[in-house]
C-alpha cells in the first residue's frame, strides 16, 4: 500500500517505522482506526467521554506494546482486541461506581441534525435497549452484528469459546426483541 | 420511526452501524501521550540497560576508601585517535576514546546522539581501570552531543568539553566535534 508520498503506508510498514523510532508514523495508525473503533467503544460504554478515554488508552497501550505485535500486518485486529479489553475494564469500573448506562448525547444530537425527530427517538430507544443488556451480551451482539465479525474472530478477541458467544448473541437478540417490542407497544 | 417492513433487529443494527466520528483533536491527544511515552522510554531504556550493565561491573576494593566522597567526576578528555589534518569527509567514522575519572562509580557508560542515546544495545559501557573509565567507539564526522551516565542514573556532562546548546532529556550534555582524518 502506498500513501500520497509514495511511501508504503500499510499497517506493517507504519509499525516498522514506529519501532525504528519514527514516532510520528503512529499518527497515521491513529487516524486510520480512530473512527472505526470509536463506534464500538461508544456503543459498548454508552457515552462518548468514556469511549474516547478507552480508545485513547487502547492506542497508548498498543504503542507501549508495539514490539509485541506478532503480526504487524494485522495491527488493526490486535488494537481492537486491546480496545475490547479496555472497554470491559471501563465498563466494570463504571458498574463499581454505581453508574448506569447513559446515552451518547452527542451522537443523539448529531442524529437529530441529520434525521427527523422520530429517528432521534428511535436512536434513543436503541441506546436504551443496548444499555439494558449485560456487558457480556452487549459485547457479543456488537461484535457479531455491528462489527460483523465471525465467531472465530470473536473468540480470538474475547477469549471466550464460540458456543458461549453464540449463546450470548442469541440471548442478546431475544432480549432486544422484547425490549424494543415493549417500547413500540407502549 | 423504523420501516416495519424489515425486522426491528435489522433496523437496529443498521442504525448502530452509522459511523461515529471523532475530531482531529483526538489524534493530537493520543500523540501527546505517545510522545511522552517515547521520551520517557528513551530515558528509561538507557537507565534500564545500564542497570543491567552495573550488575556485571566490579567495584574495585579500594573504592570503599573513597566512598564517603561524592562521586567526583573529572573528565580527562576526549581523545580523537588519528587526529592530524582536518579535512571533512562526509560519512567517515573516526575512533573516539571517551574517558571519565570516577573512582567511586559502579558503572559508567557513554550515551549520545551517535548511539541513539543508548537505546537498545547501543550504549557504550566503559571499562574501569582503577577509577579511570574509558571506552572507544567509531563516531561519524560532524557535531554530536553526548553525556556520561554514572551508576545507571546520574547524567553527567563532560566538564572539560563545551556544553551543548539545549538538552535532550532536561539534562546537560556536552558537544563533540569529530573531524575527518586524512591518514
Amino acid at each position: 500500500m502506498e500513501g500520497p508520498t509514495g511511501m508504503d503506508s500499510s499497517d506493517a510498514a507504519l509499525v516498522a517505522r514506529v519501532l525504528h523510532g519514527e514516532v510520528n508514523a503512529y499518527s497515521a495508525l491513529v487516524s486510520r482506526y480512530r473512527d472505526k473503533y470509536a463506534r464500538y467503544a461508544v456503543h459498548m460504554l454508552g457515552n462518548r467521554e468514556d469511549a474516547e478515554e478507552a480508545l485513547q488508552d487502547a492506542f497508548t497501550r498498543a504503542y507501549r506494546s508495539l514490539a509485541r505485535c506478532e503480526d504487524p500486518e494485522r495491527f488493526g485486529a490486535w488494537l481492537f482486541r486491546i480496545l475490547v479489553n479496555r472497554c470491559r475494564t471501563s465498563g466494570a469500573r463504571r458498574v463499581r461506581r454505581g453508574q448506569t448506562f447513559v446515552h451518547d448525547e452527542t451522537a443523539l444530537l448529531n442524529a437529530s441534525e441529520e434525521h427527523p425527530a422520530e429517528q432521534t427517538m428511535w436512536r434513543e430507544e436503541i441506546e436504551r435497549a443496548l444499555g439494558e443488556l449485560s456487558a457480556d451480551q452487549r459485547e457479543a451482539f456488537l461484535l457479531k452484528y455491528v462489527e460483523e465479525l465471525g465467531y472465530d474472530e470473536m473468540a480470538e478477541i474475547t477469549g471466550v469459546g464460540v458456543s458461549a458467544l453464540k449463546m450470548r448473541v442469541m440471548r442478546a437478540c431475544d432480549r432486544l426483541r422484547v425490549l424494543l417490542r415493549e417500547v413500540h407497544s407502549a | 420511526m423504523p420501516d416495519w417492513g424489515r425486522t426491528t433487529l435489522e433496523l437496529m443494527v443498521q442504525e448502530l452501524q452509522h459511523p461515529v466520528r471523532l475530531d482531529e483533536s483526538f489524534d493530537r491527544r493520543v500523540m501527546v501521550r505517545v510522545r511522552r511515552i517515547y521520551a520517557e522510554r528513551r530515558h528509561r531504556g538507557i537507565i534500564g540497560w545500564l542497570g543491567a550493565a552495573a550488575s556485571i561491573s566490579r567495584r574495585p576494593a579500594w573504592a570503599a576508601a573513597l566512598a564517603a566522597s561524592v562521586v567526583a567526576v573529572v573528565s580527562i578528555g576526549l581523545i580523537p585517535h588519528g587526529g592530524g589534518k582536518r579535512d571533512a569527509h562526509v560519512g567517515q567514522t573516526i575512533p573516539v576514546q571517551f574517558v571519565l575519572v570516577a573512582p567511586d562509580a559502579r558503572s559508567v557508560a557513554v550515551v549520545g546522539d551517535f548511539n541513539n542515546w543508548g537505546l537498545g544495545d547501543t550504549a557504550l559501557v566503559a571499562e574501569n581501570h582503577n577509577g579511570v573509565w574509558s571506552v572507544s567507539a567509531p563516531v561519524h564526522t560532524g557535531v554530536h552531543r553526548y553525556a556520561f551516565l554514572v551508576n545507571g542514573k546520574q547524567w553527567v556532562a563532560d566538564p572539560t568539553a563545551p556544553r551543548a546548546a539545549g538538552d535532550d532529556f532536561g539534562q546537560p550534555s556536552s558537544a563533540l566535534v569529530v573531524e575527518a582524518s586524512t591518514q
